[in-house]
């Protein structure tokens, strides 16, 4: 019976510390703590989870709040990495990517007491926040501003994997091009992997020689080898994603659809911090500055007054709802541009 | 550039560090040794080699440190079969999360920054381009040794019958050891030609199943030196329509599983039989 001694001199060290940690929150709020659970890119993408990240670090620096991230190097790291946060005290849980949401629906089922919130996906639970974005809205001005752009009447998107999340920044990019002019030919290609770096040059390579002089990369990190190739190329461009990727190569990047996942994850930490109830849906589009251009830093010469003044009609007509941008390839066939006035 | 150039020029470049793995994998499982860890030692090739040019600003000190990385890991691999006689299996599978893992790590703690690596001095196109002429000038260096010198008949013994060459008064375990130390200085080297070659940067998971797909290119190339690096040629063509053509009907999903399939095929025994070494992956106890 000698496991029955361990057990009896650990019961009362739980007890302890469980009470000390109760009346360590009551008395001061300094102590929230927020943990996040990373898709397969990972940190560093400086790209979507990077902004998820920055977001994180900025409840750190405004709310006092402690930090902890676990990456996920496979599907298969979700659920424990979830289960392994759930376990603790956390105040908010962050679950950075679509792809989590089944797991996350079964640790939200399973731990009903905590508080959770995922980007990109819904997931239908009391008490989980699920953060989504209007991408296509924002990238109907990136198809828009590279057709303004583009000598070669032809432009390129590249895509990480095929799937609807990646279709909706496809269809808006496409469609923004049609809008400006509907000669404009886009070419689209899929990396088929978020971390394939070899391969997202590659592909980026292709489509320059194709005729795109620019090129929209939604490829997570294998959008790393987009931006490389592009640095040999005089007379092309890229836009980058997800966060301001236009100091990357200064002058290369025509813009950046940032997606703002850190304004969203700070938002919903505001949120945890003043205990109100989880919000259910949070759709940021251009209307919340949740998805938009950047201010083009290094790309004024190239982009020109004109076509930023035309970039800034074309957002209120979408904020108006003037212009429906399509989220998915049906939808784009079907999408004829809006004559504004 | 013309269609058909631009075709040959990217199934060459996709092909480049297929055939360095695959070369990797018809020397040690020659041998008798199966190296299932190509994936890891190209990682390890790719991150020692960036890591190595950032410390020193020379992209061929890098190249060298890929290729003593893609070394020293394929020389664990055949220690650990040789003196301790383990599982080759779980051997390559530990060294896998070890070196792609490791190099998560290590960009933590040498860049200060988890993902990627900053840019770092590469060896450029021309580098590329050399490094791709390595590769297909490995293949026929292969062949030579297993096939013409004295070495290259221990090796191809030791994966056939070890007690063989033991009776004749050779020591298999070092045999085997080394070639698996050479077949990891070529898996590393393959890594060198994705992260300083092609790019200048290293990724987390930027070999993104390579070394898989090498291991295809084996089976499917016979063990054979000229047949792997034909089957990893074929490959990197297919990569290459598949970027080309893509979106033309044909699922791009069915072109990515088309070297596992073509793997299978030949262990079906479809267009003749495929047979491995016949002591590939057994330890050999005296």
């Amino acid at each position: 019976m000698s496991w029955i001694r361990p057990a009896v001199f650990a019961a009362p060290i739980a007890l302890a510390v469980a009470l000390t940690g109760c009346a360590g929150s009551s008395i001061s709020k300094a102590s929230m703590r927020l943990g996040m659970v990373t898709d397969i890119g990972g940190l560093g993408d400086k790209s979507f989870n990077d902004s998820a990240y920055a977001g994180l670090k900025e409840a750190k620096a405004r709310l006092g709040a402690e930090i902890e991230v676990l990456e996920s190097k496979s599907a298969a790291d979700y659920q424990p990495n979830l289960t392994a946060l759930a376990d603790e005290d956390y105040a908010e849980i962050y679950a950075i990517g679509f792809l989590m949401n089944n797991d996350l629906a079964q640790v939200a089922s399973n731990y009903p007491q905590r508080r959770f919130a995922i980007v990109d996906a819904v997931v239908d639970r009391p008490n989980v926040t699920s953060i989504t974005f209007k991408e296509q809205d924002g990238s109907f001005l990136a198809g828009a501003l590279a057709a303004m752009v583009t000598k070669s009447r032809t432009i390129g998107f590249l895509g990480g994997m095929d799937i609807p999340l990646l279709r909706k920044f496809e269809a808006g990019y496409a469609a923004g091009a049609r809008e400006i002019d509907p000669r404009v030919t886009v070419l689209v290609k899929y990396v088929g992997s978020f971390e394939d770096v070899a391969s997202g040059k590659e592909l980026a390579g292709v489509l320059f020689n194709s005729g795109a002089d620019i090129v929209f990369v939604a490829a997570g990190k294998s959008g790393l080898g987009a931006f490389d190739e592009v640095k040999a190329r005089d007379h092309d461009y890229v836009i980058g994603v997800d966060s301001n990727q236009d100091a990357l190569i200064p002058g290369k990047v025509l813009t950046s659809m940032v997606k703002r996942v850190d304004v969203a994850v700070f938002r919903v930490a505001r949120d945890a911090r003043e205990r109100r109830i989880p919000r259910g849906t949070l759709e940021l589009g251009l209307a919340q500055d949740g998805v938009g251009l950047t201010d083009f830093a290094y790309t004024k010469a190239i982009v020109g007054a004109a076509a930023i003044a035309r970039l800034a009609r074309l957002r209120r007509a979408i904020i108006d709802g003037r212009i429906v941008p399509p989220s998915t390839r049906e939808e784009l066939a079907a999408f004829r541009p809006v004559a504004l006035r | 550039m013309s269609e058909p150039a631009e075709f040959l020029a990217l199934a060459l470049v996709k092909a480049a560090p297929l055939i360095f793995a695959a070369l990797a994998g018809v020397l040690c499982e020659r041998a008798g040794i199966l190296n299932i860890a190509l994936e890891g030692q190209l990682a390890a090739g790719a991150f020692v080699a960036v890591a190595a040019a950032a410390a020193t600003g020379n992209a061929l000190a890098g190249l060298a440190a890929g290729v003593l990385a893609g070394a020293v890991l394929g020389g664990v691999l055949g220690f650990a079969a040789t003196r301790f006689g383990v599982d080759q299996i779980v051997a390559g599978t530990g060294l896998n999360l070890l070196a792609i893992g490791g190099a998560a790590f290590g960009l933590v703690v040498i860049f200060g920054q988890p993902g990627a690596s900053p840019s770092v001095a590469s060896l450029g196109a021309p580098g590329a381009h050399l490094l791709i002429a390595t590769a297909l000038a490995c293949a026929f260096a292969l062949h030579l040794v297993l096939y013409h010198t004295p070495w290259g008949l221990r090796v191809r013994a030791c994966g056939e019958n070890p007690r063989a060459v033991a009776s004749a008064g050779l020591d298999p375990k070092s045999i085997r050891l080394l070639a698996t130390t050479v077949g990891g200085a070529l898996a590393g080297l393959g890594g060198v030609y994705l992260s300083l070659g092609e790019l200048n940067l290293y990724s987390d998971g930027m070999s993104a199943g390579r070394g898989f797909i090498a291991l295809a290119a084996v089976i499917f190339g016979r063990w054979t030196p000229l047949g792997a690096t034909g089957a990893a040629l074929a490959f990197g063509a297919l990569s290459a329509l598949q970027f080309i053509l893509q979106r033309s009907g044909v699922p791009s999903e069915l072109m990515q599983a088309l070297p596992y399939l073509a793997a299978l095929a030949a262990l079906a025994g479809i267009a003749g039989r495929a047979r491995a070494p016949r002591a590939d992956g057994v330890p050999y106890v005296e």
